[in-house]
């Protein structure tokens, strides 16, 4: 061990450091810098480290147990009459679970066919835009600010704005339909509709993808297309068996991201819908904004946060146990 | 001889293939050109939302639901900007936000780079394992973390302020940027540190002299993806803020989407206004923001 070295010779045993440093036939200065080389590091990593732990960390720990309790906001509240908080178990999640009010399944089934509508069409969607625009064409700047705007408009805004265009009566949307001869479209305003409605946004929105697949796509080694034309393939095949290969890991990081940040979709509920029509946008996040800040229960939003939570890592392992299979790496290549 | 007829053979093979070199060059630009036709009728389509809430800013309100709509107002009537203040105060909100904003995008920016900095160049105990938990926690929804917060924020007395918004910030740069700066360092040649490192400078010297002037894309991309994270977070605003002088600009549209009575144009005005700030920072920034995202390499 190094660090033990350099530890007994800056303690002041310099003598003992010296011959455990010749043990270990290393010089004691390069130990003294290698200590001094950590813990510099630690001090560069305190207030990453400090914030990922209260702000991440500990809080998930602590949405676990507060899971099992009966606790309210009530309990914050001077003089309340509320029982005592103490552990009921599993009560929280059989409560949602079984709850008809609470109505949870709905949520956990609206959430995750929003989620797989909205990524699967935002990566398709995405990756397009991003191969026409990786051609050489005049104003490309222009047009990828104009693919990359929607992304960082503040979603409220951007709420509001839909709901206007999709109006039954009077949207723009609905008078451009009508006007290439198609029905007219309930949107955001009938159940079986909401949710495609919703997803349609979230692609819309998807700029940063495009930006992270320019970005992967600019990367891909010249030397493959190359090679491939000079076998003779075509624009096609060279897209299918060299941009698309080496582009598997760019498209498993956006997946990941993409999921991570569909699932937790609440703007247009919080926004706009209010959960409505029916149930069709109660998604766990907003069930659990409605349980836990309107109702007052933290216990049970608490247990929906972490069916929340243990949902995402299912979405995460499969994600990641497929991967293997379908992710091109170039072999020798890897470092660390 | 024989390497006569191995160049012979190169040159029968080589003329035809440079004539269809050329035809697949003009079919090249054909391609390009219905990218560029595809693109801008997508674009069309993608920016339509916003053309649309500009216009309806600057109708009547008897004109915004016409049928058949117009897609320009007959006259453009900027008054509708004059938005009351007790509807929706859009200066004090500007304010609120930045507040919110400005110190979570400066620290959170600084945070990012020093453990970016430790983990791409730096060497320590425990560095895969704490970069682990670092990645891992990308993936962490943050809905989870919510409640506890708000209990512990609220066992503070710091509901209703703007702290439990910002704090966390402060020392929170993210997985995500720091990922991103990690990979913008070691596109750098580490040469140029070693070398300062030999000159006897510290590590916080290097940093601050060699590390952050050959990566200021990637702190432009840092910086601005904080920006919009913190300005989008309409769902902890609203816990958070309750009281009106401290609305920020989404929770104040969100009251007014729900409470206007007819003022339509008032609320489409608001909600254009509300768009301007972000457009501006990402057009200021936009110069390095794909260069900053192309560098890193994206690939590990």
């Amino acid at each position: 061990m190094p660090w033990c070295a350099s530890a007994l010779y800056t303690t002041g045993y310099k003598k003992a450091g010296q011959f455990y440093m010749i043990a270990l036939h290393k010089e004691p200065k390069r130990g003294k810098a290698a200590l001094r080389e950590q813990r510099a590091a630690y001090l560069f990593l305190i207030p990453a480290f400090l914030g990922l732990s209260l702000i991440t960390y500990l809080p998930l720990l602590a949405a676990f147990f507060i899971s099992f309790t009966n606790l309210n906001t009530g309990h914050f509240v001077q003089g309340g009459t509320l029982p005592p908080v103490r552990f009921i178990g599993f009560h929280n999640y059989l409560d949602i679970f079984v709850n008809p009010s609470i109505n949870f399944l709905n949520s956990i089934w609206v959430t995750v066919t929003y989620t797989l509508l909205a990524v699967v069409c935002s990566i398709i969607y995405s990756m397009i835009i991003a191969l026409l625009l990786n051609r050489r064409i005049p104003g490309r700047g222009l047009l990828r600010a104009i693919y990359y705007i929607p992304y960082i408009l503040p979603a409220t805004a951007v709420m509001i704005t839909w709901w206007f265009l999709l109006r039954y009566d009077g949207g723009v949307v609905n008078y451009l339909l009508t006007q290439l001869g198609l029905k007219k479209s309930y949107f955001l305003g009938k159940t079986s509709s909401v949710i495609p409605t919703l997803a349609m946004i979230a692609v819309w929105g998807c700029g940063n993808l495009i930006v992270i697949f320019l970005a992967g796509l600019q990367n891909v080694p010249r030397v493959y297309h190359e090679a491939a034309e000079i076998d003779g393939a075509n624009a096609w095949q060279r897209l299918w068996n060299v941009t698309l290969p080496c582009m598997t890991p760019i498209i498993f990081f956006n997946l990941m991201m993409s999921v991570v940040a569909n699932l937790q979709i609440i703007v247009p509920a919080l926004a706009v819908t209010k959960g409505g029509p029916g149930n069709s946008t109660m998604f766990m996040t907003y069930l659990m904004y409605q349980t836990g800040f309107k109702g007052r229960e933290l216990g049970k939003a608490g247990a929906i946060a972490f069916v929340f939570f243990i949902v995402a890592a299912i979405f995460a392992a499969l994600l990641f146990s497929t991967s293997k299979s379908w992710i091109f790496s170039e072999g020798g290549d890897e470092k660390e | 001889m024989k390497r006569m007829t191995v160049q012979n053979s190169m040159n029968i093979h080589v003329r035809p293939r440079r004539s269809s070199f050329r035809s697949k060059k003009n079919r090249g630009r054909a391609a390009d050109i219905i990218a560029l036709i595809i693109l801008i009728l997508v674009a069309a389509v993608v920016m339509l939302p916003l053309w649309w809430m500009f216009r309806s800013s600057l109708m009547k309100s008897m004109e915004i639901f016409k049928w058949p709509p117009k897609f320009f107002p007959s006259d453009w009537l900027f008054s509708n900007y004059n938005i009351k203040k007790t509807t929706f105060d859009f200066w004090l909100y500007l304010k609120n936000t930045l507040t919110i904003v400005i110190p979570c995008v400066t620290f959170g920016t600084a945070t990012a780079l020093s453990c970016g900095y430790a983990f791409a160049r730096l060497r320590f105990k425990g560095k895969k394992f704490l970069f682990s938990l670092c990645v891992g926690s990308m993936l962490m929804p943050t809905m989870v973390t919510l409640i506890p917060l708000y209990i512990s924020w609220a066992n503070m007395g710091l509901v209703d302020t703007f702290w439990p918004l910002t704090l966390p910030y402060l020392c929170g740069g993210g997985a995500f940027n720091i990922f991103l700066v990690r990979q913008f360092i070691q596109t750098i040649p580490r040469e140029l540190d070693e070398a300062a490192y030999i000159d006897g400078a510290g590590y916080m010297r290097i940093l601050t002299s060699i590390i952050i002037p050959s990566i200021r894309p990637a702190i432009i991309v840092v910086a601005l993806l904080i920006f919009i994270t913190t300005w989008n977070d309409l769902l902890q605003q609203t816990i958070y803020l309750s009281s009106r002088s401290k609305f920020t600009l989404s929770v104040g549209l969100t009251t007014f989407m729900g409470s206007f009575k007819n003022d339509y144009a008032g609320m489409f005005a608001a909600t254009c206004l509300s768009f301007i700030p972000g457009v501006l920072v990402y057009l200021f920034g936009q110069r390095y923001f794909i260069e900053g995202i192309v560098m890193t390499g994206m690939k590990n």
